[in-house]
């Protein structure tokens, strides 16, 4: 008898065992796998975006989603180590301060700087701010304005020179410490690098006007040289990683927002219909803007007919034209179209040449641009504020957007090693925050 | 720039009352054989499965029962491995039947109140698919007036008038997030009415044989002035202002086959097989009271194709007071992949039954019954949102009914 009660006991326990346990369907997943990588030791290399700049500051909630700290949380899985990344700290959360969207009224934004909580730790000799030194180990070399061209150039890492990268090294740094040299004597079995965009897009936000060093054009041959000479270096000992392509300039809501004719209507608008148009400097001369033309989202709308140089009406007649570099002309936007897919050339073949996984940057936010992209019941598009992928400064991501991006050097990586490294759920980051 | 959030298009909510929400489980005795037994079972659970049996119903009886259906779905994304589980969720579905007039008379009365759709799908705001759909319950109550005639011995008719109430509440996440990073959300409730009928014929060959045909009509429900109400950031409130909205639910025909036989002094088989009108159901549109150049009213193309399903079981007298049955069934899934979506992430499917009776007394029985549906793993990629991945669901189904005759 006890026995027999033992028995259905156990029948009953094992019944409900089965039951529980079929309760709940399962979906077996592919298992992760790092392929031909080896991803133990992973650096980002690149500029703003690597470093997770947005809203027009570094500061920490960018910094946590930037795409590189993404695909880290990814690589776990597969045999990633520890990433660390110069974070600022809680009390300076706010790092260099930023944009945050203050109001909307009639559908128009209102912004306003964040300036609390900053990470300034004091002014430079010509005034320029200087941020709380991070000098422990880290994994995320991004640093914001980075050009391919500075990041060989001596002093660059000094007070009088990028901010961002003084305040990763410890003070008795060496002035003709580079960022090349810096990035390439790390440690390191797999990167990602992302430079040059700067090399091309300083140029064009200041309308194709050089007025310094981070205004300038990169010569193609310059760029050429100074590309496979950094990953030359990067792969000497036969590391892996995933380079990016460098995006069209006019796929960023910095160039396609304030349009021509939105600046005609204001001008229309408070002069009554006297004025009608706008008149612009370009290379071949005075004339008038067209809807060719690119106006930047920092364009000083409140300059316009006022007094400049001695004469009135600025912007509205031919013989006060707007400065060349508050307008990209459509000559110089294939100036500097033509110079993007040179860049992308020379990556694509460097990116071959040495066995890279390659994330085509350029194509997939040409995408995003036209026709959009509908991602997870998300349409996500160039359009500023509302397309979900650009941050409040129009040029760079929000946290969507970088997660984005994170899942196109994924799947880059994926395609070239045979990993299998699963995508991030870009649905779980927000866009721009609303008020 | 003053149209600058023309880019928010509000997406369609979808709604469906899909293959995924039916789960029959008016008859406790139906569902111990995975809905088999239209033929076989004569009682007051007829008015549902075919209102022609009810006239040869001797005794007058009233049955209450129900059941607790538990929808357990999971959704992998393509290329993660992150797999997502619905909350645990029970949706108690419930049927009353009871049935009136002079006993072993040519005709019969009788009315059921019953859910022949509904569930409770909860998949949170934290999964890949929380823009199209956070949490989704929705009921239809059919109350049915039936009248059955005996045309001979053998041969009965019946027809019922059905009046339905429908309920629903849905939220979904809307893309647009707070000063705390939190995405908005928009809720949609309401209650909706509808009418159709229930008709059936059910013959007893010489044999004892017995064949049913029975076809419930197509009920569609009509929404008016639902409740829209959206939780967005202050900023965004005049786009997306609290609204009303009305939208038309079709619930489809069912045309109903079932043939039961003796095949020995205590065992019956009954088969029953199934059309299913779910091509009625080609869109959905939602038509807001109050829009915005954000809120728009939208169209959604649904698509759906007719289903089919059959059923088989076995009852098995085991002795004067006590049967016992076991049934499996499959059904063949309306929707397209494309319009596959996570409120009833709808595949075929195959199930599986058990169920018994117990007669307590002259005047009392109660009936119990668990039936498991698997529906397949399934992967789609959503021509609404995008979202891509594999679906996987199994429906869990226990109940009870307690009838008392007279």
């Amino acid at each position: 008898m006890k026995n027999i009660l033992k028995n259905i006991q156990w029948s009953i326990s094992a019944a409900a065992v089965v039951f529980v346990s079929s309760c709940a369907p399962d979906i077996e997943s592919p298992s992760s796998s790092a392929g031909q990588a080896n991803f133990s030791k992973y650096i980002a290399i690149g500029n703003s975006l690597t470093a997770g700049f947005a809203d027009g500051g570094l500061y920490l909630e960018g910094q946590q989603v930037a795409y590189p700290n993404l695909i880290a949380e990814q690589l776990k899985a597969v045999g990633g180590g520890e990433f660390k990344t110069p974070f600022f700290s809680q009390e300076q959360h706010n790092g260099s301060g930023y944009l945050s969207l203050k109001a909307l009224v009639d559908g128009l934004p209102v912004m306003e700087n964040v300036t609390n909580n900053l990470a300034i730790r004091g002014l430079n000799p010509n005034g320029a701010p200087l941020y709380t030194k991070y000098t422990d180990q880290i994994h995320n070399f991004g640093v914001p304005g980075m050009r391919l061209d500075m990041a060989f150039a001596p002093g660059i890492g000094s007070v009088l020179g990028n901010p961002y990268f003084e305040r990763l090294l410890p003070d008795n740094t060496p002035p003709e410490t580079t960022y090349f040299g810096h990035v390439t004597s790390q440690e390191y079995t797999f990167f990602s690098f992302w430079l040059g965009n700067n090399d091309a897009l300083g140029y064009a936000t200041n309308g194709a006007f050089t007025e310094g060093p981070t205004s300038a054009l990169t010569q193609t041959a310059t760029f050429n040289k100074l590309y496979n000479d950094f990953i030359n270096k990067l792969t000497e000992k036969g590391q892996k990683g995933v380079v990016a392509t460098i995006p069209d300039v006019t796929a960023i809501p910095f160039f396609n927002t304030v349009t021509t004719a939105r600046i005609v209507a204001g001008i229309t608008a408070s002069t009554g219909g006297a004025y009608t148009k706008v008149y612009i400097q370009t290379e071949a001369g005075v004339r008038e803007a067209t809807e060719q033309d690119l106006f930047g989202l920092t364009f000083p709308t409140d300059t316009l007919g006022k007094v400049s140089n001695g004469i009135p009406g600025y912007g509205l007649i031919p013989q006060n034209p707007l400065h060349d570099k508050f307008v990209l002309d459509k000559d110089e936007i294939v100036e500097v179209s033509t110079r993007v897919n040179e860049f992308n050339k020379i990556i694509k073949s460097a990116a071959e040449s040495k066995g890279l996984a390659l994330a085509d940057a350029h194509a997939y936010l040409n995408k995003v641009k036209n026709p959009g992209i509908l991602y997870n019941g998300i349409g996500v598009n160039a359009s500023f504020i509302t397309g979900n992928a650009f941050s409040l400064d129009g040029v760079h991501l929000t946290p969507m957007g970088n997660a984005l991006i994170a899942n196109l050097f994924i799947e880059a990586i994926n395609a070239k090693y045979g990993s299998k490294l699963s995508k991030v759920d870009a649905a779980q980051y927000r866009g721009v925050k609303f008020p | 720039m003053k149209r600058l959030l023309l880019g928010l298009l509000l997406a369609s909510p979808c709604l469906v009352w899909a293959q995924g929400s039916q789960v029959n489980t008016q008859g406790q005795k139906a569902v111990g054989m995975s809905g088999a037994g239209s033929a076989l079972f004569v009682d007051e659970s007829s008015i549902f499965y075919n209102p022609g049996a009810l006239s040869k119903v001797e005794n007058n009886a009233i049955s209450i029962g129900g059941s607790a259906v538990m929808y357990r779905s999971a959704f992998r994304e393509i290329n993660s491995n992150d797999v997502h589980h619905t909350k645990f969720k029970i949706s108690p579905p419930f049927s009353v039947f009871a049935t009136f007039g002079p006993k072993e008379s040519w005709w019969k009365a009788g009315i059921g109140v019953y859910t022949p759709f509904g569930g409770s799908v909860d998949w949170g705001t934290d999964w890949p698919g929380k823009y199209e759909l956070n949490h989704l319950q929705l009921r239809a109550i059919y109350i049915q007036p039936t009248l059955s005639f005996k045309i001979t011995e053998n041969f009965g008719i019946g027809g019922g008038f059905v009046y339905n109430i429908g309920l629903v509440d849905l939220t979904r996440s809307i893309p647009v997030s707070d000063a705390a990073g939190v995405a908005g959300q928009a809720e949609l409730s309401g209650t909706g009415t509808g009418m159709g009928f229930n008709v059936g014929v059910h013959y007893h060959l010489e044999n004892n044989v017995a064949i049913s045909l029975s076809y419930r009509s197509s009920v569609i429900t009509k929404l008016k002035d639902g409740d829209a109400k959206f939780t967005v950031p202050a900023g965004l409130a005049a786009s997306f202002p609290n609204t009303t909205f009305s939208s038309e639910l079709p619930l489809p025909a069912t045309f109903n086959f079932g043939i039961s036989i003796p095949v020995g002094e205590k065992v019956d088989i009954a088969a029953d097989a199934s059309i299913i009108g779910y091509d009625i159901y080609k869109e959905l549109v939602f038509d807001y009271k109050d829009n915005t150049p954000t809120l728009q009213d939208t169209r959604q193309i649904k698509k759906y194709e007719n289903a089919f399903s059959g059923k088989i079981g076995i009852n098995y007298k085991a002795s004067e007071t006590l049967a016992l049955r076991a049934g499996t069934g499959y059904v063949y899934s309306p929707v397209r992949g494309p319009y596959v979506s996570p409120e009833t992430p709808d595949n075929n499917r195959f199930m599986a039954s058990v169920g018994f009776t117990y007669d307590i007394n002259d005047k009392w029985d109660i009936t119990g019954a668990y039936v498991m549906q698997q529906l397949f793993e399934r992967t789609v990629s959503s021509a609404n949102s995008g979202l891509t991945g594999t679906y996987k669901t199994y429906i869990h189904a226990p109940g009870l009914s307690l009838t008392y005759k007279w």
